[in-house]
C-alpha cells in the first residue's frame, strides 16, 4: 500500500462532488420553429401540463433559453437527442 | 385553393391542389435527400457489419481523427452541437447520435412523404402517427428553408417580408420564401389539430 500523492486525492474529492450536480437539457431560441410548435414538443415528449409547456415556450422565447429536464447526464443525452429529433435547437451542460 | 388540416374524427385532413401537393413533395424529398443517413459499406468484418446495421458508431469511427469536411450549414442546424463549450463532448454525442437522429428524420420524412402521395383527389387524410411524423417533417423542411433563407435570428424572420418587397421578381429567394410561408400555414394548422385547440 502507498499514500496517494496530495494533487490525485483532492482530484478524486472533485470527482465526487461534480458526480453529484445534476446535469441540464437547455432548448435555445430559433426564428423557425412556431410556438405552438415548441409547446406540443414539450407537452408531448415530457409529458407536461400545457400551463407548464406554454411557460417553458415563453422563457424559450423571450430570455432564448429555456432548462427544460434536469437530472443524471445519461438522462440529458436521451433528452437532447429527443429535442434535437423534434427539431429543437437543444443542448446538455453540467448545472451550474 | 388550399384548405388547412382540421381534425375530422381520427383523421387530419387538409385539402392541397396537385400543384401544392407537388411543392411539398419535392421539398420533403430534397430534405429527405439531405438527411438521410449515408449507408456504411460493408467491411468486412462480421462485427463491425452488424454494430453498422444496428445503427451504432463503428469502432473505427473512434480512431478516425482525420477532420470531417465542411458540412452543409443547414445539416449543422437540424443536427447542431449538443454542447455550446465542450466541443469534446460534443463531437461523442454526435458520434453516439448522429446515425440514429438521421434515421428517425428520414423515417418521419418518408411517412409523410408517402400520405401525401396516398391521397384522395385533393384531400389529404392523416392518421395519428402520420400527422406525428408530418408536423416534425414539416419542422425539418421548415428549418432548412430558413437556413437557405439566412433567417437567424428573430428579427430576421420579421424582416424577410420586407427583403422579398425589395427582392427582384426572378430572384430564387422569393420562392423559397412562398414556400417557407406556406408551409408555416400548413404546420401551424396540424399542430392546432393535434393539440385540439
Amino acid at each position: 500500500m502507498s499514500i496517494a500523492p496530495a494533487e490525485l486525492a483532492r482530484t478524486d474529492i472533485e470527482q465526487d462532488l461534480s458526480a453529484d450536480r445534476p446535469w441540464i437539457t437547455l432548448v435555445w431560441n430559433d426564428p423557425v420553429n412556431l410556438m405552438s410548435y415548441v409547446t406540443y414538443v414539450f407537452q408531448t415528449y415530457f409529458g407536461y401540463s400545457l400551463e407548464k409547456a406554454e411557460k417553458l415556450m415563453l422563457d424559450v422565447h423571450q430570455k432564448g433559453r429555456a432548462v427544460v429536464s434536469n437530472g443524471p447526464r445519461e438522462k440529458m443525452e436521451r433528452d437532447t437527442e429527443a429535442m434535437q429529433g423534434y427539431g429543437l435547437w437543444a443542448t446538455l451542460q453540467k448545472d451550474e | 385553393m388550399a384548405r388547412a388540416f382540421k381534425r375530422n374524427g381520427a383523421r387530419f385532413v387538409a385539402r392541397l391542389d396537385d400543384d401544392e401537393r407537388e411543392v411539398v413533395a419535392r421539398l420533403l424529398e430534397q430534405t429527405l435527400e439531405l438527411l438521410a443517413p449515408v449507408p456504411r459499406e460493408a467491411t468486412g468484418d462480421p462485427f463491425e457489419d452488424l454494430v453498422a446495421r444496428l445503427g451504432l458508431p463503428q469502432l473505427k469511427d473512434a480512431q478516425d481523427d482525420t477532420p470531417a469536411a465542411p458540412r452543409d450549414p443547414a445539416l449543422e442546424r437540424l443536427l447542431p452541437s449538443a454542447h455550446r463549450q465542450d466541443p469534446a463532448l460534443a463531437a461523442e454525442f454526435r458520434r453516439l447520435t448522429e446515425y440514429g437522429l438521421r434515421e428517425r428524420k428520414a423515417a418521419n420524412l418518408a411517412m409523410a412523404l408517402s400520405a401525401l402521395q396516398d391521397c384522395d383527389g385533393d384531400k389529404v387524410r392523416l392518421d395519428q402517427d402520420q400527422a406525428q411524423a408530418t408536423v416534425v417533417a414539416l419542422t425539418d423542411v421548415r428549418l432548412l428553408l430558413g437556413e437557405r433563407l439566412g433567417l437567424r435570428t428573430d428579427e430576421d424572420a420579421e424582416g424577410l417580408q420586407e427583403q422579398l418587397d425589395a427582392a427582384s421578381e426572378d430572384d430564387p429567394q422569393l420562392y423559397l420564401a412562398a414556400y417557407y410561408d406556406f408551409l408555416t400555414w400548413l404546420q401551424e394548422s396540424l399542430i392546432q389539430a393535434l393539440m385540439g385547440l
